[in-house]
C-alpha cells in the first residue's frame, strides 16, 4: 500500500526566500568586487529601467534604491542619513537619496559592505522628479556621464499610451546604444539583447503566475511582505537563466504550500490589499502587526515597482526588443496617473476577494505617497472598502513609532471584525 | 457570573485612568493619576485607588479590560481593546445619540465615526506631531506661566482673538510670547491658541464625516475654552460632562461588562 506523503510544514516550504537571500548576497559580492574584476558599474533606477540593454554590454547594474533599502533592513540607515544631513541635505529629502549619496562618500561604511561608485549613470526619468537631482549629484561626485531617457507620463485614465510615446522612447533607446558602446568599449550585439529579453520575458511570466496565486483562498503566501523578498531577483537579476530558475522554483513552492494547506500565518482571517513602500528598518515588526491578527496580503502594488506584470500593460518581445522595452518603461508604477493607480487597487480588491486595503504612506517619497490621502477617501467613502492609512518612512527609523502604529492597526482590525461580522 | 462590577483601565502616555461600572453600566467611581515612568505600577496604583474609593473588593470585579498605549501592561486585565473602540463605546454609553466622537488627549487627537450600536465605522488620528493636541495648549500655557486649568477659563474672556499662525507646537510657544511682547491681551492670545487647535480637529472630523451628535472626550474636553471653540467652528453643540475625560476607561469598563455577559450566557447554556 502506498504510504501517504509526509505532511510538509511552512518551514519546509519557505526555501525560496533563502534562495533569494543567497542571490542578493552574490549580487552584492559582485558589486564589492567589481573594481578588482574590472567590471563596469552602471547606476540605474528600479523603475523604467532597460536592464536588458545594460546587461548586453556587460554592465553590472547597481540600484542605489536597492542598496539603500538593504542597508536599512540591516539597521544601517542612521549613520548614512546623518552623514548626508551633515553634508547639507534636508531632513525632508528622500531617505534613499541621502543614503545613496552618503554610501559613496569617502570613508563611508555600510551594513552591506563597500558600495562602488558609478562608471555610468543611466537616468530613466519616470514618475519621480527626484531621480534627476539625485543622478546630477552622482554626476558631480563621480564625474561620469549621464545617459538620460525621458519617459512620458501615462496621461490617459484608462492607461492607453499613444503610438508616438512608444516611438519616442524607442528612438531614445536606439540613440543610447552608441553611447553605451563608447562607455563599455563593446560593440552592440543584437542577438545577445534578444536572448536577454527572452529570458526576462520568461521570468516575468513565471513571476506573474506566482503573484496570481494570491487569488487562492487561503492564499499560500503573503503577497506584500513575502513578495518584497520574492521581487528581488526580477528587479536586479532578470535577463538571466538563474532568475528564470528562481521563479520556477518559487511557483512550485507556492503550489506545494497550497497543496499542503500551509501559509505564512496560522490561518487566514483577513485578506488584505497593500499599497505603498514598506518600512524597511522595522520590516519584520511591521509585518508582525498584521500577521498577529492572521491577516495575509493577497495582492499589492509595491512588489510591482519593477514592472506591473499582472496588469498586461507590457509584454517583453525578443523580436521587438527595444520597442517592447519602451512599452515596459512607460508603464512604471509611479508613471501611472492617480486614477489608474486607484482603480488598480480597487480591481485587486475585487479580483482577489480582499476584505480591506492598507495604505502605507512614507514621508520620503512623494511619487508614491502623494495622493494616498485621496486614495483612502475614494476607497473608503465612495467605494465602501475598509481602508487604513498609516504613515512612516521606508528607511528612516525616526519616523516609526511602534506603539502608535500598533494602535491604529489593532483598532482597524477591531472595526474590520465588526464590519465582516455584519456581512 | 462572579463579580457585580466591571472595570476599565486606560493606560495613556500622560495619565492612567480607571472606571468602575455596575451591572447597569452606571459609573460607580473613577480614579486618575500621572502615568510617569513606571506604567505597571501606575496602573496598579490607580486601579487599587479606585477600588478603595468604592469600597469594592478585587474579587467582586467580574471582568477587566485594558486600553490605551499601555493596554498590554494591564497585567490583571482579562482582555485588551484599543482606545479608539473604547472612546467610541464610552461616548456612546454616556450619550447614546453620539455618532461622531472627538477625543483630544495630551498626545493625540482622534476623530471617530460610530454607528447606532456604538461601533467604530471609521477613524482618523493626528499623532505624528503635537499640533492640534493637548500638548499644544500645554506648551503655550507653560510659555505664559499658567497652568492647564487656568488657560481655558482665561481664554473665555477674549473679545478680540489673535490669530496664531504657527502650526508647530514648539513655534507656537514662541509666538505666544511674541504676541504678549507686542502688547496683546493674554485672553486674546489664549483664545487664538484654542482656535488654532480646534480648526485642526475639525479637519480630522471632516475626514471621517461629521454626523450629529458630536461627543467631545479626553482630558481637553474639560477645558471650557476649547469646548466653546469647537462648538463655534462646528456650528453646533457638542456633548461633554465630567465623565468625558474618563471616556476611554469608561468604554473599556463597558466592554468588560458586555464581555462578562457574553461569557455568562455561554456558561449558562445547557
Ligand atoms: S522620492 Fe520615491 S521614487 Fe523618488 S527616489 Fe525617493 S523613494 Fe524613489
Amino acid at each position: 500500500m502506498p504510504q501517504p506523503a509526509a505532511k510538509l510544514t511552512f518551514k519546509d516550504l519557505d526555501r525560496a526566500k533563502y534562495m533569494q537571500g543567497g542571490m542578493i548576497k552574490e549580487y552584492f559580492d559582485s558589486l564589492t568586487n567589481s573594481r578588482a574584476n574590472g567590471t563596469k558599474v552602471a547606476y540605474a533606477f528600479v523603475m523604467a529601467n532597460p536592464i536588458e540593454l545594460l546587461k548586453s554590454f556587460d554592465f553590472l547594474p547597481l540600484y542605489p534604491e536597492i542598496t539603500s533599502l538593504n542597508i536599512s533592513y540591516r539597521g544601517g540607515a542612521p549613520p548614512l542619513i546623518t552623514l548626508a544631513e551633515e553634508a547639507g541635505y534636508s531632513t525632508d529629502a528622500c531617505g534613499y537619496v541621502k543614503m545613496g549619496v552618503a554610501a559613496t562618500m569617502p570613508g563611508a561604511s555600510t551594513t552591506i559592505g563597500n558600495v562602488p561608485g558609478p562608471d555610468l549613470l543611466l537616468l530613466s526619468y519616470s514618475g519621480c522628479q527626484i531621480y534627476i537631482h539625485w543622478w546630477e549629484q552622482f554626476h558631480y561626485q563621480a564625474g561620469v556621464p549621464i545617459v538620460l531617457l525621458d519617459i512620458p507620463y501615462v496621461r490617459d485614465f484608462e492607461g492607453r499610451v499613444p503610438r508616438h510615446d512608444i516611438r519616442y522612447v524607442t528612438g531614445q533607446l536606439e540613440e543610447v546604444i552608441a553611447r553605451l558602446e563608447k562607455a563599455s568599449g563593446k560593440r552592440f550585439d543584437e542577438n545577445r539583447l534578444k536572448e536577454t529579453v527572452r529570458l526576462s520575458a520568461e521570468a516575468w511570466d513565471l513571476w506573474r503566475q506566482c503573484l496570481e496565486m494570491g487569488k487562492l483562498r487561503p492564499t499560500p503566501f503573503d503577497a506584500y511582505f513575502e513578495s518584497i523578498y520574492y521581487m528581488a531577483p526580477i528587479t536586479f537579476a532578470r535577463g538571466s537563466q538563474k532568475c528564470v530558475d528562481f521563479y520556477r522554483f518559487l511557483l512550485e513552492e507556492l503550489k506545494s504550500r497550497a497543496e499542503h494547506g500551509v501559509g505564512p500565518t496560522a490561518e487566514e482571517r483577513y485578506r488584505l490589499v497593500f499599497e505603498g513602500v514598506p518600512n524597511y528598518p522595522f520590516f519584520k515588526k511591521f509585518w508582525g502587526l498584521f500577521a498577529q491578527h492572521n491577516a495575509r496580503s493577497v495582492a499589492s502594488t509595491y512588489p510591482k515597482v519593477a514592472g506591473l506584470v499582472d496588469t498586461g500593460a507590457f509584454r517583453l518581445n525578443p523580436d521587438k526588443p527595444l520597442e517592447s522595452l519602451a512599452e515596459y518603461m512607460i508603464h512604471a508604477y509611479c508613471n501611472w496617473n492617480m486614477p489608474l493607480r486607484t482603480n488598480l487597487i480597487e480591481k485587486y480588491v475585487r479580483d482577489y476577494k480582499a476584505d480591506a486595503v492598507i495604505l502605507h504612506s512614507i514621508k520620503s517619497c512623494r511619487s508614491f505617497s502623494m495622493g494616498e490621502g485621496d486614495m483612502r477617501e475614494y476607497l473608503a467613502v465612495e467605494k465602501g472598502i475598509p481602508t487604513l492609512l498609516v504613515e512612516s518612512d521606508h528607511v528612516d527609523p525616526r519616523y516609526y513609532s511602534e506603539a502608535q502604529m500598533k494602535n491604529r492597526v489593532d483598532a482597524f482590525f477591531e472595526t474590520l471584525d465588526l464590519r465582516m461580522g455584519a456581512k | 457570573m462572579t463579580g457585580a462590577y466591571f472595570a476599565g483601565v486606560d493606560a495613556g502616555s500622560t495619565y492612567t485612568k480607571a472606571v468602575l461600572l455596575d451591572s447597569d453600566s452606571k459609573p460607580v467611581t473613577t480614579a486618575i493619576d500621572m502615568t510617569g515612568i513606571n506604567i505597571v505600577s501606575a496602573i496598579d496604583k490607580v486601579y487599587h485607588a479606585m477600588l478603595a474609593k468604592a469600597g469594592v473588593n478585587e474579587r467582586e470585579v467580574g471582568y477587566v479590560v485594558g486600553t490605551g498605549y499601555g493596554r498590554y501592561k494591564v497585567t490583571f486585565g482579562n482582555s485588551q481593546v484599543t482606545e479608539i473602540s473604547c472612546h467610541a463605546k464610552g461616548a456612546y454609553t454616556l450619550f447614546p445619540k453620539t455618532r461622531t466622537v472627538l477625543d483630544m488627549g495630551g498626545q493625540d487627537t482622534k476623530a471617530i465615526r460610530i454607528n447606532g450600536r456604538g461601533e467604530v465605522v471609521d477613524f482618523s488620528m493626528n499623532d505624528k506631531c503635537a499640533a492640534g493636541t493637548g500638548r499644544f495648549i500645554e506648551g503655550s500655557a507653560r510659555a505664559l506661566g499658567l497652568t492647564l486649568a487656568e488657560v481655558g477659563d482665561i481664554s473665555m474672556r477674549s473679545t478680540k482673538p489673535i490669530k496664531i499662525s504657527a502650526t508647530c507646537a514648539v513655534f507656537a510657544e514662541m509666538e505666544t510670547q511674541e504676541q504678549l511682547a507686542w502688547g496683546n491681551k493674554l485672553e486674546d492670545i489664549l483664545y487664538g491658541v484654542h482656535v488654532s487647535i480646534a480648526s485642526r480637529s475639525i479637519g480630522l472630523l471632516r475626514r471621517v464625516g461629521i454626523e450629529q451628535e458630536v461627543t467631545f472626550t479626553g482630558g481637553v474636553s474639560l477645558n471650557r475654552g476649547m469646548v466653546k471653540c469647537v462648538e463655534e467652528q462646528l456650528g453646533s453643540k457638542v456633548n461633554t460632562n465630567p465623565m468625558t475625560m474618563f471616556c476611554g476607561a469608561m468604554g473599556a469598563a463597558e466592554f468588560a461588562r458586555e464581555k462578562a455577559m457574553v461569557a455568562a450566557r455561554e456558561v449558562a447554556r445547557p
